[in-house]
Parts: C-alpha cells; sequence; structure tokens
C-alpha cells in the first residue's frame, strides 16, 4: 500500500513537472505557427497576403474581416529592413513581430509623418551606423529598434466598404520590403 | 517484481498523461490567465506580446494568430450577453450602448471557439464598422444581431448553435491605457429565441 501511494505521489509530481516542460516548450516546438506557415508560402523580404491558401492551412488567420493584411519575414543579419507604400489608405497599422510571434512594435497611420507608410527595422548597433549618415531613402523613415534577428512585419489596411477594395488591393500589392 | 514493474509504470502513466492533459484543458479554457472583464466583454490585452503568460504564449503559438499590437487597438469578446447566458444563433440580441473613443471599431460574430467570423447567407450583413452605423442623437448606438431583418443596424445570423461577438477598437488610447477595466461598452440584451 505505501509502495502503491509512494508511486502515486511520484506521478503527481512529474505530472507537474512534466505540465511546466510542455508549457515553455510548446512556443519553440509548435509546427504551425506564423513564421513556419509564412515560410512554407515565400521566401524573406516578401510580402504575403494573409490568409493566401497556399498549402493544406492559410498563411496566418485574418484578423477580421474588415481588414486586408500582408506579412514579410526579415532577418537583421542581412542588414537593416526598409518597408514603405506610396499612397494614402483610410487607415493601416502595422506590427513587428520576433520569430515567435510575439509583438514587439506597433504603429499606426497617425504616428508616421504624413501618414506615409516608411519604416526601417534595425538593431541597436546597425541604427547606430544609420544614423551616422542618413541615406536619402531614410529621410522620413521611422525608425525601429529591437535586438530580434528574424521577425515578421504585418501590415493592416482598413476597408470602410465594398468600393474601397481595388485601391486597397493596389496599396497593399504595392508594398515593398527590402533589406541594406 | 511485477508489482514494482506495475508501479513503476502507473508513476509514468500519470506523470505524462496528467502532465499532457492538464496543458491541453488549461490551453482550451476559456477563462484563462491575463483577461480582462467588463461586463460581458472579455479582452486579452497581454496576449501576443513579451509580457503574456506562458500559457498565453504556448495558445498563442499553436493558433497561427499574430495578435493586434498595442498601438493598433484592442479587442473585446463576449460569449454571453450581459445577463449571463450563452449566445446562441437562434436568438436576437440587441448590443446597445458607447464605446469608448477610437478611430473606428468593428462588430462582428464569430465561432465561439475559433473566433473566425461567421458567415451569412449571401448578400447579408456579417460585419459592421463605426463609420456605417447608425447612432441615436445622443451619440449611442443600437444593433441588432439575429435571424431576423430588422431596420437600423442589424447583423444577419443563421444556422444554429453557440456564437460570440468580436468587438474590435482601433487606434484608442483604451488600449494602452491603465484603466482600461474601467472602460464602458455596450450591453448585449437579449429579446426573443425561436423554437
Amino acid at each position: 500500500m505505501g509502495k502503491f501511494l509512494l508511486s502515486l505521489v511520484l506521478g503527481i509530481l512529474g505530472a507537474g513537472i512534466v505540465h511546466i516542460v510542455i508549457l515553455f516548450l510548446l512556443p519553440s516546438l509548435a509546427e504551425k505557427g506564423p513564421w513556419q506557415r509564412l515560410d512554407a508560402a515565400a521566401g524573406h523580404y516578401t510580402f504575403v497576403p494573409v490568409n493566401s491558401q497556399n498549402g493544406p492551412s492559410p498563411t496566418i488567420r485574418p484578423i477580421e474581416p474588415f481588414f486586408e493584411e500582408a506579412a514579410c519575414r526579415f532577418d537583421l543579419k542581412d542588414g537593416v529592413v526598409h518597408i514603405h507604400a506610396p499612397g494614402h489608405v483610410p487607415f493601416w497599422s502595422m506590427s513587428v513581430y520576433d520569430r515567435r510571434g510575439e509583438n514587439i512594435y506597433s504603429l499606426t497611420d497617425r504616428t508616421a509623418t504624413d501618414g506615409d507608410l516608411d519604416l526601417v527595422i534595425a538593431t541597436p548597433a546597425q541604427l547606430i551606423e544609420v544614423k551616422k549618415d542618413i541615406p536619402d531613402d531614410f529621410g522620413k523613415s521611422i525608425f525601429v529598434e529591437t535586438d530580434t534577428g528574424k521577425g515578421i512585419a504585418l501590415v493592416r489596411s482598413f476597408i470602410p466598404d465594398g468600393s474601397w477594395t481595388p485601391g486597397i488591393d493596389r496599396y497593399m500589392k504595392s508594398l515593398v520590403c527590402q533589406s541594406g | 517484481m511485477l508489482r514494482n514493474i506495475f508501479l513503476t509504470l502507473l508513476t509514468f502513466v500519470i506523470a505524462v498523461g496528467g502532465g499532457a492533459a492538464s496543458v491541453w484543458y488549461a490551453l482550451n479554457a476559456d477563462d484563462g490567465f491575463d483577461t480582462l472583464r467588463v461586463g460581458a466583454w472579455t479582452a486579452f490585452p497581454a496576449l501576443g506580446t513579451p509580457n503574456a503568460s506562458p500559457y498565453a504564449k504556448a495558445a498563442a503559438a499553436r493558433s497561427g494568430v499574430l495578435a493586434l499590437g498595442h498601438a493598433e487597438g484592442i479587442r473585446f469578446i463576449a460569449k454571453q450577453d450581459s445577463a449571463g447566458a450563452a449566445l446562441s444563433r437562434n436568438c436576437t440580441y440587441k448590443v446597445a450602448g458607447n464605446t469608448p473613443p477610437a478611430r473606428f471599431w468593428t462588430l462582428f460574430p464569430a465561432d465561439p471557439r475559433s473566433l473566425m467570423p461567421l458567415k451569412a447567407k449571401d448578400g447579408l450583413p456579417a460585419k459592421l464598422q463605426s463609420w456605417a452605423v447608425l447612432r441615436q442623437a445622443d451619440g449611442s448606438f443600437m444593433v441588432e444581431v439575429g435571424p431576423h431583418p430588422a431596420p437600423g443596424n442589424w447583423l444577419a445570423i443563421n444556422g444554429s448553435g453557440m456564437m460570440a461577438l468580436a468587438l474590435t477598437l482601433y487606434d484608442t488610447p483604451a488600449a494602452t491605457s491603465s484603466e482600461i477595466g474601467s472602460v464602458e461598452l455596450p450591453t448585449i440584451t437579449q429579446a426573443g429565441c425561436d423554437g
């Protein structure tokens, strides 16, 4: 009986340990995370429409029916990332996620200069270099400093009603995600 | 001897099975950690941020969702009406009141598990955004959500089973405010059911 109780107690203790191990391993082991899904759809520095069906499951679940979204993966080891688009839409917002899909930075068109989408993502060290002699291209850019090596930039654009769809389609297709 | 093997096996089964089952249960539980309740609505302000609890992080990693950033907005989900009864697709609800200041907001009925938007029959409205909402003289609004057409603001539902409502505020100071728990959100009142 004593042995039975002991194995029961050991089992419950073990369950606690297994619980914690699984919990902390899940984010890095998940095979269906946003990064992996985008990886299956396109390479780095390409904007992929969210919810595009490329394979068995959609790349990323859309946030909601009123939005059009596109995501681009980047790796700061290749140099700074410049994300920009010409023109204006009723509302755009953007988030930068790390490789695990955690939101590390977000902004809307209100925060941007003249409402233009123009953003440079860089590590602190790269930013020092860039700011020594800011290239003309980065003249109006917002600088985002992050230590994340690999990450995802996601742009969302609001479609107030169907008549906006063609214009916003064009805007989303004109998004540029470029390294260096 | 056999007894010892059995007891060792039992320990392992409890440890692995119990550990895995408890994680699975915790990740599927509705009222998870980091939740914020305002009336019938629930928000997850820490979802998808480095500040989220390990449970929220594990759940987010499994779902393939990239959550809204604080500067972008905040989403509230209701799975119950203001009286505490679960939202059903057979019933009609009146969503009435005001929202905290925001550039705009959107409202749509969703599947309670996946939170994917529910599809309405062709041509019927399944989503609403604040620029197109009809308002009362005092600026408040009332949206009728249900299977039968209604004058004013109406969101169509068909099918049966449970549902959820998703209200998302965009570009709102409420998302970053420390007083987010005291914001005013619309009430959800049931106004009759079919069958």
